[in-house]
């Protein structure tokens, strides 16, 4: 099985990319511990089920898990209205996230050949879920203390090793997505030139 | 630009006379967020041009943070909790406090 060329475009506004079984079963799994790690956050024990129905959580503090806390992060800087806002607004962002690498499991589940293709929406899902995987791979890694050196300077029989690995694999995948959106973007702004 | 410029001062002086302080929308730097990433959501989530979007990335990137919107306190909750959705580093304050 060949390793993938990452996305391209084909048609207007369709990203397609094939991938490999092994690379297929890397990103499922990756999608499923990031909907694990999200739905450990769910509210539970709610006392009042109406609140807990639009969306109000008890949850008035960041997750103390590092990994969570990034992928779910204060909205202000003073500690009350950072609370307030998460109160009303964490149980939404939550689902939001989840629902972006649902639809990217969805998408690699369904296809027995390993072609994903995309439209603009899947398009946008993809990278808001590659890019949380990233997120939740940078805390483990530590990359706000390392430089790129020390990643790259990693022990081979350092565990780690195998995560920045898959970590730079996937800001490369995401850039090919990227890459194929702008050049669509590119030739609307073209053809509106031409119009106008 | 001056289009966008002018927009906003404008918004800015109808706020100090309606005695609404205008808010404001920060994006922090991130060692993990690809610059391309960064650029194609300022893009999709406030339209801006692949040149003021490259710019307003550049800002964060080189000076740590940047404004990227300005408005009301609710827009400017709506336009957090959207950079959240797409894992920015995003928060708000008032601003007359930067």
């Amino acid at each position: 099985m060949s390793a993938t060329e990452g996305f391209k475009r084909h048609g207007d506004h369709y990203y397609i990319a094939e991938f490999g079984e092994s690379e297929k079963e890397v990103l499922l799994n990756l999608c499923e511990q990031i909907i694990e790690l999200l739905a450990e956050r769910t509210d539970h024990g709610h006392e009042d089920p109406l609140a807990a129905m639009v969306g109000i959580t008890s949850h008035d503090s960041p997750p103390d898990d590092e990994v969570l806390h990034r992928l779910l992060p204060n909205a202000y800087s003073d500690q009350v209205d950072a609370a307030e806002f998460r109160r009303y607004t964490e149980s939404t962002l939550r689902q939001k996230k989840q629902a972006h690498a649902i639809s990217m499991r969805i998408h690699l589940k369904s296809s027995d050949d390993g072609i994903v293709d995309l439209d603009h929406d899947n398009a946008n899902a993809w990278l808001g879920a590659i890019n949380d995987i990233r997120l939740a791979l940078g805390v483990r890694l530590k990359v706000e203390k390392r430089t790129q050196e020390e990643l790259e300077l990693l022990a081979p029989d350092d565990p780690l090793r195998g995560v920045y690995g898959v970590y730079t694999w996937l800001g490369w995948l995401q850039g090919t997505l990227l890459e194929s959106l702008f050049n669509d973007a590119d030739d609307d702004e073209e053809t509106e030139l031409g119009n106008s | 630009m001056m289009v966008k410029l002018a927009d906003q001062l404008e918004a800015e002086i109808q706020a100090i006379f309606s005695g609404d302080t205008p808010w404001v929308t920060i994006v922090w730097d991130d060692p993990v967020n690809l610059q391309t990433y960064v650029v194609y959501v300022f893009m999709e989530l406030f339209g801006y041009s692949k040149a003021r979007a490259t710019e307003l990335m550049l800002q964060v990137h080189n000076e740590g943070k940047a404004i990227v919107s300005s408005g009301s306190r609710e827009e400017m909750e709506h336009d957090v909790a959207r950079l959240h959705e797409y894992g920015l580093w995003a928060t708000l304050q008032r601003g007359d406090q930067l």
